[in-house]
């Protein structure tokens, strides 16, 4: 449900701010592609001005750098399972199916890497959908409205990446806490 | 279009490459037997992260009304919604709707002073939905009341956009003749955006306009 909603969320963004005609495509390649809710948002005024796509690179190291921290709590885990089934895993390893899969460490290994692997693939699912609506959504409004209201209508909406910052930030600083204790 | 779609794809597939690294970087380095995790590398995950959320936080306040108190407020409702419920999509959504409703208010001061006509930023633009000044939909005489009230010189070029799907030759020359050269606005320059080669269109702007090719400006 998060998933889809944020999605949506980013979807409408994407098409209101950018492009209206190629969003859904847009859309769908890199809701599929990134698995990256942070990037989808970041990305949506950096593609709108054609950033240089180095610049977008080094933004996305900087915003998904928390990722490289992840797979250390899951190599043990993951160890020895089917080459395609890791490669899966580890694309799919984002800040909610991180927690979920830590939490279900406890579980017997081959039931745990199901879990993960339906996990995985059920919220890769609802978040394409909720990107892909979203932007498509927006796309046919786009022929039969005024861009420029749709775009005024919007207006503010670009909140909802520097609330997913200071949400992941909180977080942050309350597992850091927790730990020092 | 076409550049357009390679720019779509290459971002597409940088993003992915970098954002693939970044997760397999643990599997890749210390994916073989019998080699302990360095104690410095949780640590680093622990205090870097962190440190550059808070940049980016700072960073993207700026693009935000930051001299209003409003994404202050709203940012302040995230942060204690998630500290007290734990549910991030509560918390998300519940700021960015206060943020919207709080700008949609009004409440939001629009700097107003001394505003600039570039090519690059043209202030009035015909579309076919109507006369725009700055994307708000306005009557010719309000727009040109708008030039007046802010500020915007008489003697200097005044550049107004066309979009290239507007077809009404009189209307472009009813509110040049008119409205702007009677306030005093003689010196329009009419940018007439020519889109690739698909969507040629025979109109021409009025007196001392000019034709540029379309660079990407749908992508505002």
């Amino acid at each position: 449900m998060g998933y889809t909603t944020m999605g949506f969320v980013a979807g409408v963004l994407l098409a209101a701010k950018g492009n209206v005609v190629l969003a859904p495509l847009w859309a769908f390649l890199s809701s599929s592609l990134w698995i990256t809710g942070t990037m989808s948002f970041a990305a949506v005024p950096e593609v709108a001005v054609r950033a240089p796509v180095a610049t977008i690179v080094l933004m996305t190291i900087a915003v998904n750098f928390r990722y490289a921290f992840y797979g250390f709590s899951m190599l043990e885990r993951w160890k020895n399972i089917p080459v395609l089934q890791k490669a899966y895993l580890i694309l799919m390893l984002t800040d909610e199916n991180y927690a979920l899969e830590t939490a279900s460490q406890t579980m017997k290994r081959g039931l745990h890497l199901k879990y993960c692997t339906v996990i995985s693939a059920l919220n890769h699912s609802y978040w394409v959908l909720g990107v892909t609506v979203g932007a498509f959504v927006v796309c046919l409004l786009g022929m039969a409205i005024d861009p420029d209201v749709i775009r005024a209508r919007t207006n503010g909406m670009e909140f909802a990446m520097v609330a997913l910052f200071l949400v992941i930030f909180t977080d942050q600083i309350r597992s850091f806490v927790s730990h020092e204790k | 279009m076409k550049s357009e779609i390679l720019y779509m794809l290459c971002v597409v597939a940088a993003v992915f490459a970098a954002n693939y690294a970044l997760r397999a970087l643990p599997f890749v380095a210390f994916g073989g037997r019998g080699r302990e995790l360095p104690n410095w590398v949780s640590s680093l995950g622990a205090y870097v992260s962190p440190v550059i959320i808070a940049a980016l936080i700072v960073y993207s306040y700026a693009g935000l009304q930051w001299r209003t108190p409003w994404p202050f407020i709203a940012g302040a409702l995230t942060v204690g919604l998630q500290l007290w419920r734990r549910n991030p999509l509560m918390s998300i959504v519940a700021g960015t709707v206060l943020y919207m409703s709080l700008l949609s208010c009004g409440c939001v001061s629009v700097p107003s002073d001394n505003l600039k006509s570039t090519v690059a930023h043209p202030l009035v633009r015909v579309t076919r939905f109507g006369i725009k000044f700055q994307d708000k939909l306005v009557t010719p005489e309000e727009s040109v009341k708008l030039l007046v009230k802010h500020g915007v010189p008489k003697d200097r070029t005044l550049h107004v956009l066309v979009d290239d799907d507007f077809d009404n030759q009189r209307i472009l020359w009813v509110f040049k003749h008119n409205y702007l050269d009677r306030a005093g606005y003689t010196k329009s320059v009419w940018i007439h955006e020519r889109r690739g080669e698909s969507g040629k269109s025979d109109i021409k702007p009025p007196d001392g306009g000019v034709t540029i090719p379309y660079k990407g400006r749908m992508l505002r």
